[in-house]
């Protein structure tokens, strides 16, 4: 089941810290490259991902949905 | 396998050595930096953390960090918070390190060592490796009904994960120990651990002249051959790296299993909820390193002139980071003093942030994930088991985690 959520990551920034794998394996991969990239994002539940966004120690992952960034609540 | 004479030749360091010189006499320091914190997130000019006024020599004023949100935003900007400053604090002793880089030359760096510590690499150590080592030293007290964890299990595990990760041969545990503590503990003897850092650059040569010959499954092989864009490490760069683990990984991982276990038994309900659904286990370990950082302060230097927090800094000041202080962070976490592994902002920055976030932090997480559910495995109806006025507790201050662990538990 889609829950409409797209996962960004800016390869440029991600510093393939594997952060993101860590807390959402379904939704995320490290690539050999060494940077993530986005798997099914709703192999995740949407809190889950969140955790993921916030742990990203470099800000590389935003959350989109309908083509606009979504912004965390609460 | 049983002890064995060599094995035990590993016994005579006490944990007590690195208390009150390296991790600083203090038993919580938490309430003095919530204070200072709420009176501003970012100071200018020395702080007394409850041990007296800081000492500071220099021209530019020392900066200390609270927040959390202002540690981020330090952590963020590599630029204007240089890593540099490490080069003088442990440079010598470890050699040149990622540590002390800043961007460009540290991504190309980290880059080489990084592929070895993806947690998918890391998955073949888990149970022959990791697992064997644990059981191994539950062996040893097991029959008894009551341990201090410490002294019989956290303090020995990482020392030993990490000597089989490199492939070390079995006899040579007991030197590596002594090199490991030595090191680890440079700020109490300067002299001693210089000697040890040379012992173990020589020790390291004559491995990875091997390795080089014949190469295995091991890390200090895969270091050798890694390639990325036809770059390589050189010799040295592989010497001051490997020094560079046994601070940065074994101490580490000691102290925050350490503290997870404290977490977990002055907790029963928690230590409970983990025992029954180990799944829970790597939020626990996570809600430990954000609650009880094994350290507590990390260092930046600034490049230029700037602003954190409204407060103007100057170029040139040395910066430290208070992990713990903003782990703890009321604006962040609510009840921060609390160990509660169900709490929903599951964010710290007990691993540092941005670029030189800590790069062991999935060998961390696994290595302590298989000893606990080993412990869970094997100690049923664990609780502490203090002797008469022993009060156990977490200590230090830029280290921190408990000197003992005494429990009890009936072997299953
Ligand atoms: C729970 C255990 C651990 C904790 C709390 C921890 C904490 C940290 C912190 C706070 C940093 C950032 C330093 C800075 O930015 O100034 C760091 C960096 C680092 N850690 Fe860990 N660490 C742990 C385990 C490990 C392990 C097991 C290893 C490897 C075997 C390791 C290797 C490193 C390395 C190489 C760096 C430098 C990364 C860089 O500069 O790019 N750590 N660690
Ligand atoms: S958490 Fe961020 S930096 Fe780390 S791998 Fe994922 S996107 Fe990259």
């Amino acid at each position: 089941m889609s829950n409409g959520i797209e996962i960004h990551i800016d390869t440029e920034a991600c510093m393939g810290s594997g952060n993101c794998v860590y807390w959402a394996p379904g939704s995320f991969d490290l690539a050999d490259e060494g940077h993530a990239v986005p798997l099914d994002p709703s192999a995740t539940e949407e809190g889950r991902l969140w955790v993921a966004v916030e742990g990203c120690p470099v800000g590389a992952i935003s959350l989109w949905r309908d083509g606009r960034p979504l912004v965390k609540e609460g | 396998m049983g002890p064995t004479k060599t094995d035990t030749a590993m016994a005579p360091f006490d944990p007590n050595e690195l208390k009150d010189t390296v991790a600083g006499n203090v038993r919580d320091p938490y309430p003095v930096m919530a204070e200072l914190r709420r009176q501003s997130p970012v100071h200018v000019g020395p702080v007394d953390l409850g041990t007296g006024p800081e000492e500071h020599y220099g021209d530019v004023p020392p900066v200390t960090v609270f927040g959390f949100d202002e540690c981020v935003q330090v952590l963020r900007d590599n630029e204007t918070f240089s890593s540099t400053i490490y080069e003088s604090v442990v440079g010598g002793v470890m050699g040149r390190t990622i540590l002390q880089m800043d961007e460009p030359e540290h991504r190309v760096q980290r880059a080489l060592v990084a592929p070895a510590f993806r947690s998918k690499i890391l998955e073949r150590w888990e149970d022959d490796l990791v697992r064997a080592v644990v059981d191994e030293l539950i062996d040893r007290f097991a029959a008894q009904g009551h341990a201090d964890l410490v002294r019989e299990l956290t303090f020995n595990f990482p020392v030993q994960v990490i000597a089989r990760i490199l492939g070390l041969p079995r006899t040579d545990y007991p030197r590596f120990q002594r090199w490991a503590i030595a090191i680890t503990s440079v700020a109490a003897n300067w002299d001693r651990g210089v000697a040890a850092s040379e012992a173990l650059r020589d020790y390291f040569a004559e491995v990875l002249a091997d390795r080089r010959r014949h190469p295995d499954d091991d890390l200090i092989s895969e270091l050798a051959a890694v390639e990325v864009d036809g770059q390589h490490l050189t010799d040295e760069e592989i010497f001051s790296f490997l020094r560079l683990l046994l601070p940065a990984g074994v101490e580490t991982t000691y102290r925050a299993s350490g503290n997870l276990l404290f977490g977990l038994l002055t907790n029963p309900d928690q230590l409970g909820a983990v025992e029954e659904d180990r799944s829970l286990l790597s939020q626990a370990f996570e809600e430990s390193v954000r609650w009880e950082p094994p350290v507590t302060v990390i260092l930046r230097r600034t490049t230029r002139d700037t602003t954190l927090a409204d407060v103007p800094i100057p170029a040139g000041a040395d910066v430290a980071l208070l992990l713990g202080a903003a782990n703890r962070d009321e604006r962040k976490y609510e009840k921060p003093d609390e160990f509660d592994m169900f709490r929903a902002v599951r964010q710290h920055v007990g691993f540092g942030f941005g670029v030189h976030v800590c790069l062991g932090m999935h060998l961390a997480r696994m290595e302590t994930r298989v000893a606990l559910n080993t412990i869970f495995d094997r100690l049923a109806d664990l609780r502490l088991d203090p002797a008469p006025g022993q009060d156990v507790h977490v200590h230090g201050l830029a280290f921190r985690s408990p000197i003992s662990l005494p429990v009890a538990f009936s072997a299953r």
